[in-house]
């Protein structure tokens, strides 16, 4: 049984190797699981702004967006990649002036393409979800604005925990490096929050 | 028909996969006993090698398969020992 996940495992690091899929994969899901976070940030801000006490609707809007966002990023990361590696397949294929497409190169650029697209699409896929899961539970809690600060809690850890990751791929402080990123999330909460103040004044 | 013991072959080869990993593939090939793999030019997105290879019995075919799925091709066959012994080619007053 252990014969053939061992020998997909095996194929797939060679892959990695060939394609450089982890350094890619690493720098997109970095990239959109913080777009994810900020985003989400964004339609919780803007329910919380405009009043929106009922949690069907905080969940309807979000999973959307999270949806949307799933689909963008697998969609767009499947398209450019391909045309990406289409192009440097074709480059390396000038030179060696041989059919490159059936060779183990030739796999490893489309492998890379769809772990790149999925990478790209679960991302802000999972982590906004993550974010939104507090509603799901509203129900438990006695008011629903509590719902909104665990959920706004758990997108500054999140976006920690990516900070986090960013600062091990660096080999830097872990710590700073997650700080560094909930910084932009109190940024953008802080600037919802001034313009609903503004809009309310 | 006799064995093929070495084979001394001009290869050109994008960077990636490695010799390392070429040289491990072609070393695992039934008949081979060793691989050498060399570069003696190197370009901006591929490299020429002088693959050597020894062992009781060569299969050639097999050879070019696994380098030609590593997106290599074989531009010459610049040596090639069969036989029961391997010999080394024989000095002449013109060398």
């Amino acid at each position: 049984m252990g014969f053939f996940p061992r020998r997909m495992l095996h194929e797939l690091r060679e892959y990695s190797d060939i394609a450089s899929i982890d350094e890619i994969a690493r720098r997109y899901f970095a990239m959109n699981a913080f777009d994810g976070v900020l985003t989400i940030i964004g339609v919780l801000m803007g329910n919380y702004a405009a009043h929106v006490r009922d949690p069907t609707i905080v969940i309807v809007t979000g999973l959307s967006t999270c949806i949307a966002m799933g689909i963008s990023g697998l969609w767009g990361a499947y398209l450019t990649e391909a045309a990406e590696r289409k192009r440097e397949l074709n480059d390396l294929e000038s030179h060696t002036l041989t059919d490159l497409s059936e060779t183990k190169i030739g796999r490893a650029s489309r492998v890379a393409v769809i772990i790149v697209a999925l990478v790209d699409g679960l991302a802000p896929f999972l982590a906004a979800l993550l974010v939104l899961f507090p509603f799901f539970f509203s129900s438990l809690l006695a008011d629903i604005v509590f719902s909104y600060y665990v959920s706004l809690g758990m997108a500054l850890v999140v976006l920690f925990v990516v900070g986090a990751f960013l600062g091990k791929v660096s080999r830097e402080n872990l710590i700073i490096s997650g700080v560094k990123m909930i910084g932009a999330g109190l940024v953008s909460i802080l600037l919802t929050y001034i313009l609903d103040k503004v809009r309310g004044s | 028909m006799g064995t093929v013991r070495r084979l001394v072959l001009d290869v050109l080869k994008p960077h990636e996969p490695t010799i390392i990993q070429l040289a491990q593939q072609l070393s695992e090939l039934p008949g081979v006993e060793a691989v050498n793999i060399s570069i003696y030019e190197i370009d901006r997105k591929v490299e020429n090698a002088k693959i050597t290879i020894e062992g009781s019995d060569i299969q050639y075919e097999r050879v070019l398969e696994t380098i030609e799925e590593n997106g290599g091709s074989v531009h010459s066959i610049d040596e090639v020992v069969a036989g029961k012994i391997i010999i080394e080619d024989a000095a002449t007053p013109q060398d």
